[in-house]
This record gives structure tokens, sequence and C-alpha cells, in this order.
């Protein structure tokens, strides 16, 4: 059996290896995305290991909230360094401090690579200590000098004596540039950018006077490390403890691989679905396979193969073709790693690259995910290869109207099945049961389709024939001559286009929002704010707020504070919240809340608000008393003292500003609103006064609203990049069915060419075809995923999303393109059915 | 031939069986197919009792075996003719298990086949059972000599190195092994298709058609082969044929009709079997 299935494969060479490249184009983005994050992972250890290279151990603030991410970790008394340095087998100790500094380039532009942080620290004098390593010039001395890290130095044209200006927490100063630094081998940190200043400027200009983040021990030679250690620690105050090197490497490069692992796991998500539209790909090539030789299987049983045998010679088959096509993903995922990288710096996400790293588990999720995909997808062409009636060799065709009609009730079933999972996943917001709700319903409505597929059909196929005449209509009933592998095939492009429907759905319903948000929260004409998009923003100068609310016309300013991913940090009953604050002067003449319960003047007596998702999840109203904590300040319990309808803007969590400010460290404001009399030219004015802050802008509600749009679609523009694998493979599944059924109509094709077709009708009869397969796909794909999205997108009101919105022209769109890129994969299967000899056609079996 | 004949690996030749049968023939040339034939000949290769085949239901029921009793005695060549739509092939799937009968029984080597499930009958067909069709008897992938050896690949035996090479000598494609089917002849297909179905010693042989799409100058190749196992090899040989040139290579000839056996005629010769077909048809 084994020769018979090798012998198989390579008669069907030429039908396998665009079901190859479907299975090859799958794993290779898995392989791609594992590849990528062990590479990272590498390279941030590699650079950590570097940058920590000079030290024993690190005295540090207890860890406050460290649920998630990087732990926060409050400064230390500068009291302590001259104990640590008296302590037996301490050689050398220096304390340093961290906080935010940003260059601006020559041209005036605040310079950050793409989110990553823009870092300012303290210099150890020390070198022994330091692990930044000036390569150029000297360390920052006095408090007029900076080094910069040698990646934006490089990027930016600055030298050693250069002034540059820096932005920070306070007012923007300018600065001499001393030196140029290394971390070890590398130029910078992973994108971060670095300014490094002499130790009492850096906690003057950090708010940290008196204070240090950390403080670096180095041990003498001889000295017994787990001794100094524990020296070091029995004179450490409450609050502040010691660790070696190795925990620190280890924690920071935990934290970079949590943040990896979120990025992957999305990645793979996409991955994933572009293997599933290749499975129906390979499912729909192994049932033709199966129907193209369903004498020789016959034959094979007649002379004695069994059930088994043959079940398990087109699983072989499959299994080979998976495992080449998966070693050949694997090979060509280095590849998709470096795409993969670039396509995400084209969208703004830049990484650091390094050599690739293939480990031995992505090899083996490569492999065991390819072959997997591809002997399940064929599990039931074999299962039906089983079924052959071994009278068939003698020239019985076996009908399937039986298995028609099962199908029919089961797909209806599945389907249904599947959206019970999925509203119970979005009901319990569990991404497994919305994942396996959605695989069902495709799974169903593939089922389905083939029931569908005649009555579509006949409509699209009625215009043809009117369009297009005889080719057309024989295009049509071609792509009817097996409703089945019709269905099967358009399936893969339904998975694809659902997909794509669904993500547009919830980007109009996000976009909507973000629209009704800035209408419904925001009373302020102008808003002052990063222009980093606000994910990665951490804030700007508190001088800035100062700076604006002088200029004449500006009638009332506010502050908000947090709100961010990287600021507001609080631990909420049990679990690690974004708290966001406004000033309680102004606050109807800022910002409009919708209070459903209590009143928003609680804010102003230390109250909490949270948004009515919130309060419906947790059930929680109006006086209710929850414990909290901030990294500052520690534990404590707080009430509940308003409920507000979610907005976008605001987040769940809401607070005074004077709260704020007494529970963070330094906080910086996120964003300004401002009243104005509603003169145009109070904004110039503003605008030439944020001119030192290059890192703000200031806009209009509408300007506003715009770039909280820009920044959706730039989020769908690299989802539907991600996607386009998946349509892609949707559509090389349609280019492999005309190919295979040229092939097994090439004795008919023969003969229309004989009895006079022309080269030109045989082509659009192969194209019209594919229209209707193309469109057929899209079309139920597109209905599909309109469902699912208005689903997700109902199922986020609790996260702001208030507005659901079906893109109508979006999803002409996707129509018309499937379509066309229909035609593209009908291109070459209908050039080869026109180049057929037509005598050498006609004598084919 | 002789030297060929002392290499035959298989059965002992034991004339025991083929002398009763030339008695039998002896005594009767008309051997009424009703009467049971277990008395004048050990364990026939196959026999059937009362089958019964019944395709579609209700108008459209197509009556394709009315009560069928008949036995292939062994080492013996039995054509079976009939107008198209008679039932021949019908009978030898059911006879064969690759179809199941409506009613009645069907025996090969003395084993009650229809009781036996998908496993059993696939064991069966593989080991005893031997079949060669009109066309499309070999596996497009394979070669000539793959194609030839199949049955026991599939059975993960080795082929018997003598006997394969017996096999080849008597089908004279000795220099084509390495070919696949669709670089080959009709004729030579079929004749690989023939030493296939001997491959195994099966019990049995069916082939339906063999030589309907060839002529008769290649015909005459396979049919011999097939004369020559028999003589040679005892081996049992079931043949359904159109052609009266073709039934004289077999020892005994059943007619059907209607699903019904109507006669039977013992060495047939051109005449004979043109005048039994004549009979019937008026
Ligand atoms: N699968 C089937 N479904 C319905 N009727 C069938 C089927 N197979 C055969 N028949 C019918 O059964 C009858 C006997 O058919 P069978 O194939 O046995 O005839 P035959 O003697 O082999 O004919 P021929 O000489 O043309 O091969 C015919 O009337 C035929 O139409
Ligand atoms: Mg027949």
């Amino acid at each position: 059996m084994w020769r018979i299935t090798v012998k198989g494969i390579l008669a069907h060479k030429m039908r396998l290896a665009l079901t190859a490249i479907a299975i090859i184009l799958g794993v290779t983005f898995v392989s791609g995305t594992y590849i990528l994050n062990d590479t990272l992972h590498s390279t941030f250890a590699s650079i950590f290991s570097n940058v920590y290279q000079g030290f024993d151990f690190q005295v540090r603030g207890v860890a406050q909230l460290n649920d998630a991410g990087g732990a926060v970790r409050n400064p230390i008394p500068e009291s302590l360094l001259p104990k640590i340095k008296k302590v037996p087998g301490v050689k050398y100790a220096s304390g340093s401090v961290i906080g935010y500094a940003q260059f601006v380039s020559h041209k005036g532009k605040a310079i950050s690579n793409s989110g990553a942080p823009t870092i300012g620290v303290s210099l150890a004098l020390n070198s022994h200590i330091s692990y930044l390593h000036v390569a150029e010039g000297r360390m920052p001395t006095t408090s007029n000098d900076v080094v910069m890290d040698a990646a934006t130095a490089q990027k930016y044209h600055f030298k050693v004596g250069q002034q540059v200006r820096i932005l920070l927490a306070g007012p923007p100063r300018t600065f001499t540039i001393t030196g140029i630094t290394r971390f070890g081998a590398a130029t910078n940190l992973a994108g971060a950018t670095l300014a490094g200043f002499n130790t009492p400027t850096a906690q003057s200009i950090f708010g940290e006077t008196g204070l240090f983040n950390d403080i670096y021990v180095v041990a003498a030679p001889n000295a017994n490390k787990a001794v100094v250690e524990r020296s070091i620690d029995r004179i450490l105050p409450r609050g502040v403890d010691v660790a070696t090197r190795q925990t620190v490497v280890n924690e920071e490069t935990t934290v970079i691989d949590q943040g990896l692992s979120f990025f992957s796991t999305v990645l793979l998500i996409f991955a994933l679905i572009s293997l599933f539209v290749g499975a129906f790909t390979i499912l729909n090539t192994f049932s033709i396979i199966v129907s193209q030789r369903i004498r020789e299987l016959a034959l094979l049983r007649i002379v004695g193969a069994s059930r088994r045998q043959v079940f398990s010679s087109v699983l072989l088959e499959a299994a080979i073709l998976g495992l080449f096509s998966s070693l050949a993903g694997l090979g060509l995922g280095v590849l998709a790693a470096i795409g993969i990288e670039v396509l995400l710096r084209g969208f703004g996400i830049s990484l650091p690259s390094g050599t690739p790293v293939i480990a031995a588990r992505t090899i083996v999720v490569s492999i065991i995910g390819g072959m997997g995909v591809t002997v399940i997808a064929a599990i039931i062409p074999a299962h039906r290869a089983t079924r052959i009636s071994p009278v068939i060799a003698m020239g019985g065709q076996q009908s399937d109207s039986l298995l028609f009609h099962h199908r029919f009730i089961w797909g209806a079933f599945v389907s249904l099945l599947g959206m019970a999972a999925l509203g119970l996943g979005l009901v319990l917001s569990t991404i497994l049961f919305v994942g396996i709700g959605a695989l069902s319903i495709f799974i169903g409505v593939a089922m389905l389709a083939p029931a569908l597929s005649r009555p579509f059909a006949n409509v699209i196929g009625s215009f043809l024939v009117r369009t297009l005449g005889v080719a057309g209509k024989l295009g049509h009933e071609n792509s009817m001559r097996n409703p089945r592998r019709t269905a099967q095939t358009a399936s893969a492009l339904m998975v694809g286009l659902a997909v794509v429907s669904a993500v547009a759905v919830l980007g109009a319903s996000m976009s909507g929002t973000a629209t009704s948000s800035v209408d419904n929260a925001v009373t302020a004409n102008l808003i002052v704010s990063s222009r980093t998009s606000s994910v990665a923003s951490v804030g700007f100068s508190s001088a800035i707020p100062k700076a604006v609310s002088t200029i004449p016309g500006v009638v009332s300013t506010d502050m908000i504070y947090g709100g961010t991913p990287l600021t507001g940090q609080f631990r909420f009953r049990h679990t690690l919240e974004t708290l966001e604050s406004v000033s309680t002067h102004h606050l109807a003449g800022t910002v409009v809340l919708h209070i459903v319960a209590g009143t928003s003047q609680a804010l102003s007596s230390g109250d909490l608000l949270i948004s009515s998702s919130t309060s419906k999840s947790d059930h929680l109203s109006v006086g209710d008393k929850v414990p909290v904590k901030f990294a500052l300040t520690g534990r404590s319990t707080m009430r509940i003292g308003g409920i507000y309808q979610p907005n976008s803007l605001i987040g769940s969590y809401l607070v005074s500003n004077s709260f704020y400010l007494h529970h963070y460290q330094n906080p910086l404001p996120t964003a300004v609103l401002l009243k104005t009399n509603g003169h145009p030219a109070v904004q110039q004015k503003i605008e030439h006064v944020l001119v030192p802050y290059p890192n703000v802008w200031v806009q209009t509600r509408t300007q506003f609203e715009k770039s909280q749009l820009a920044q959706i679609d730039k989020l769908l523009g690299l989802v539907y990049a991600l996607l386009a694998l998946a349509v892609l493979i949707a559509l090389i599944g349609i280019a492999n069915m005309l190919v295979l059924s040229v092939f097994e109509r090439t004795h008919e094709i023969g003969l229309l060419r004989a009895v006079g077709m022309k080269r030109r009708q045989v082509r659009t009869m192969i194209r019209s075809e594919s229209v209707i397969l193309s469109m057929f796909g899209a079309i139920i794909g597109i209905i599909v995923g309109t469902g699912i999205g208005i689903a997700l997108a109902y199922s986020l009101q609790s996260s702001g999303i208030t507005d659901i919105v079906v893109p109508v022209p979006s999803m002409v769109a996707f129509l018309v393109i499937s379509v066309l890129l229909g035609l593209v994969a009908a291109s070459w299967p209908a050039r080869r059915a026109a180049k057929l000899d037509v005598l050498a056609a006609i004598a084919a079996e | 031939m002789i030297g060929v004949f002392r290499e035959i690996p298989r059965r002992e030749i034991d004339l025991k069986p083929r002398l009763l049968a030339l008695d039998n023939t002896i005594m009767n040339t008309f051997v009424s197919p009703e009467k049971p034939l277990n008395d004048i000949s050990p364990t026939p290769a196959a026999h059937a009792v009362d089958l019964h085949k019944i395709y579609g239901t209700g108008q459209t029921a197509v009556n394709a075996l009315a009560n069928v009793t008949i036995a292939f005695e062994q080492s013996r060549f039995t054509a079976v003719m009939g107008p198209s739509g008679s039932g021949k092939s019908t009978l030898m799937h059911c006879m064969a298990g690759l179809d199941s009968p409506t009613s009645g029984k069907s025996f090969i080597g003395g084993i009650d086949i229809s009781g036996l499930n998908d496993v059993e009958l696939t064991q069966l067909r593989r080991d005893r059972v031997g079949f060669v069709f009109q066309s499309f008897n070999l596996v497009p992938t394979l070669t000539a000599a793959e194609n030839l050896t199949l049955p026991l690949d599939l059975a993960g035996k080795k082929a018997d190195k003598d006997w394969f090479d017996y096999l080849v000598g008597q089908i004279g494609i000795g220099d084509w092994l390495a070919r696949h089917p669709s670089e080959l002849s009709g004729g030579q297909q079929q004749r690989i298709a023939c030493a296939r179905a001997l491959i195994n010693r099966p019990d049995l042989v069916f082939a339906d058609e063999p030589t309907g799409n060839l002529d008769s100058n290649t015909s005459t190749g396979v049919l011999s082969f097939l004369r020559m196992s028999v003589d040679e090899l005892h081996q049992s040989i079931v043949m359904v044929t159109h052609d009266p040139r073709s039934a004289v290579y077999a020892d005994r000839v059943v007619f059907l009709a209607d699903g019904n056996v109507v006669g039977s005629l013992e060495h047939p010769t051109a005449d004979s079997v043109l005048e039994q077909m004549r009979n019937l048809a008026s």
C-alpha cells in the first residue's frame, strides 16, 4: 500500500502542488510567528544580560503592583547608599534614577521609535558599575551634560559637542551632548531612546531629589556573594529588597516575554485562520482526487485492499504531503519572520532585529500543525474512498443524494451549535468559546453550502448566459456539475471573507463609537494630547497646562491624568485596572458624564466613579466600598460615588485630579481639555506656545476625532494585511479546483474545441465558473461575517463600543475585489484549458 | 513447456477431480442446472443456491437474477453466455461477494459468503478469488510488475519468485515489466490482468468479458493463457463472454436469459454454441 501511495503522489504531483502551496503558506505564517517571537526573545535576553553585566546585586523598592507587566516599585531613599557601601564584601555601590526624557531632533520633532519608551537615566561615574559604555566622548559631569544612545545619534545625526533639546516632565531643557553610549555590542535597547545624565541632574529633572530607583552593588572578587546579599538585606528597611543580577535579568526578560506572548498570540490567530482556510483547500483537493481515482480505488478493493488500507492510503498521502509542505513552510518561516517584521514596521511597530532563532518547539508545532491540518482535512475524502463500492470499477457511478440530505441536517445542526457557542463565548467573554463558535459556524455553513449553491448559481448563471452566451452557460453548468465540490471550494473563500467582514463591522463600529464618544464625552473646544498613539503615551510635561491656561481667549483648562496603559495602574479589587482622572472645577464645561446613578460631585470628596458596564459585571452600586491598592500609597478602600454610561474616551474608572496626584509619584498629564471663547486665533496662539513641545499637539474636536479614527484605520489596515494571506490561500484553492477540473474534463474540452469552440470561449467558460465560485464564497462569507461581526461588536458594548455600524460600501468593495481576484485565480487554469491540443485532448481517457 | 511444467510450484497434479469431471461429461452432455452437483464432483470452486437479485424498488424494480442455482466445478473453465442484460455480470458480482444478493446463498470453496462481513469478504477476495474485467484492470500509477503483484502487496506477502517468473513467461511481457499501463497495448494489459488474477493462486477466477475490447488475434493470446492455466495449473475459471469463438475455449458453457439459467453445453464447439444461441433466441 505504501508503494501505491507514493506512486499516487508522484502521479498527482501537479494536482498536489497547488494544495501544497496552501499548506506551505499557512505553516510559513505559523513558523514565522514563532521564529519572530523567539528571535525577539533571544535579542532582548542578550540585550539585558549585556546591559546588566556590571553589577552583582540590585537594591530596589519592593514590587507593589506586579500582577501583570512590569512590577511597579517605589523609589528608595538616597541615604541607603552609604550604608550599603559599608557592608562588608561590597566593593562598589551606586544609585540610579530613571524617568521620562525625550530628545527633540534637529528638525524640531520629538524623537520616539514608534511607541518604544523614551528613557532618561542617571549614569554612575564609576565605570565598574555603569551598564552603559561611553563609546565616544565622555560621561556627563555637569548639569548641562547628556549622553545619547548610539542608535539615536546615528539616525538623527547628532554628534558629540552638539546641543540637543530634551522634553522632560517639567519644562524642556537644552543639553550638550558629551558622549555617545552603547549597550555592550548593541547600539540601542530595542528601539528605546536613552538620555544619560549625571546623578544630581537626573534626580532633579525626574523630581526624585534625595531618592534613587535602584542601587547597583558590585561585590568584592573574593567575597561570598550569598553572604554579601544576606548582609545587605539585613540593613535594608521595610519596603526595600535586594535581588541578584540573574533575578533582575529574568524579571526583565519575563516582562518582555509577556508582551511578546500577547503579540504572538494575535499573530498566531491570524496564522491559524490561514491554516483553517488551507484545510478547506486540502479537503477539496483530496475529494477531487478521490473521485477522479474512483475506479482505481474500486479496483484496489476488488483485488483485495481492505477498507482500512484504502483509508490509510489516502491519509498517508495527506501525511506525506503535509510533512513536506510543513518542512517547506518551516524553511520559509525565516523569511516570513522578516516579512512580518517589515509589515509591522510599515504600521509603525518597530522591533529589534537579531539572528533568526528556530527553536525545537517551532519545528514541532509547524510539522504537527501542518501535517495535522492536512491529515484531518483528508479524513472525510478518505472515508468517502472506503465507501466506494467495488462494482464501480466496472463502470457504475455512485450517487450520494442520501449523504447530501444528511449533510444538510448536520450542517444546520453544526451552525446552530456554533451560534450557541459563539453566544456563550461572548456572554462569558471566553475567547475559546468565541473561536470554537466561529469555527463551527464556518464548518456548518460549509456543509449547508452545497444546498445553497444551486439556486445561487442559477441566479448568477442566468446573468452569465445572457452576457457571455454559450461559454457562460457551460461555465455555469460546470460549476453545478458537482455542487459539493463547488461549495467546498467556495467555502475557503467564505471563511476568509467572513473574518474580513467581521473585522470590518468591528472596525466600523469602533470608528462610529469613537466619533460619538468625542461628541458624548467632551464639550471642550480644543484638546491638547500626545502625538504618539494613546497606547504608548506616558503623558507630557506638566508645564504645558500652565503655559496654555494663560493664553487670552482660553476660558478654562482641565487636565486629564492616567487613562493609558502606561499610566494610572491600580489594583481594583483583584485585578489591575487603569485609572483616569479629571479636574472637578469645570467638569461640566469640558467633560460630559452621563450619570446613571449617584453624582459626579462625589469626585470632589475622593470617591471613585465607575462605568455602568463595570458596575454590572462586578455587581457594584453607589455607596459600595471596594478594596483598592496604589503603588505609592498602598491598600485602602474607596467608595463608589457614581456610575456613568460607558465611554471609550473616559474609560471605566474615574477619580478627581487631586486624588490622583496624591496616589501617583509625579504623574504627567495625558490630555488637556480647553474651553475657549471660540476664536480660531486661540488655537494658533496655543500652537505657538506648544512649539517647544513637539510631542504634543492641539486639536479641535473634529481633528481629535479624525486622529482617533486614523488610529483605528491603521489598526484595521494591519489586520487586513494579516488576513490577506487567508484570502490568498482561498484563491489558490479556487485555482487548484479549476486546474483539477480542467484536467478531469480534458476529453470534453477537446470535444468542445473540435466542434468549434474558440480558445477565447474556453477561457471565458473557465472564468465564468470562477466568477460563480468566488461570488458565491464572497457573498456567504460577507453575510456570515457580518453576523459574527455584529455579535462581537454587541458583546464589546461593555468595553465601550456603543454604535454598531455595518459598512456597506466596504462589503461591496470586498465582493468586487473577490470577483476580480477570482478572475485572476482562473487565468492560469483558463489558459491551460485553452492551450490543450485538440487531438491529444480527445484521445485522453 | 514440459520444463516449465515441472517448475509449477503449486498444486500437486491431482487428476481425480478432472477424471470425475470427464466421467461426468461422458455420461451426460446436458447437466440440468437445477440438479445438485455435489454428488458428481467434490466441493465445487463456487456454487450458488436460489440466488435472487432485484435492483431498485416498485415500478422500476429489475429482476436481474431470478432463483439461480448453479455450480462452477474445480479445475474447469466455464463460460457464461447470454444476451445483454441477462444478468451475467450480476451473477458474477453476487457469487464473488462484490454485491449482495436479495436472497439466496453463494459459496466459494464451500464457504458461505453471504454471512461474511466486509473485512472477511476483502480477505476472501484477496486470497481466494481472482478477477479480470473488460477494461481498467490495472492501476495506472503502478508499473506492469507492480500491478501483477498488487494482491500480494496488499496482503503484505512477498511474491514467490518462481511463480512470478513462470506467469511472466506465460504472458510473454517480460520486456515490459517496468512499463506503466498507458504504455501497453490493450492485449498486453489484459494478459497482465489475467496473470494477476492467478498470482495468489486463487480457488477461482472470475473474468467478465476479458476479451470484450480486443480484436480476435489479441483475444487468442488471452484465451490461450486462461486455457493453459486450467490445463496445466488446474485453475478454475468462470468467464462471461458474448463471442462464441471465445466460448469454445471453455469446458462448458452456461446460458443465461432474463436472470435464469436456460441451458448448458459441455465441450462446446463454435457450431454447438451458435446453435444453442439460436435455439434460445427463438
Ligand atoms: N446497479 C444497477 N441498478 C439497477 N439495475 C441494474 C444495475 N446493474 C444491473 N442492472 C440491471 O440488471 C440487469 C442485469 O444486468 P447485468 O449487468 O447483469 O447484465 P449483463 O448480462 O452483464 O449484460 P451485458 O452483457 O450488457 O454486460 C439489467 O437489466 C440491468 O439493467
Ligand atoms: Mg455485463
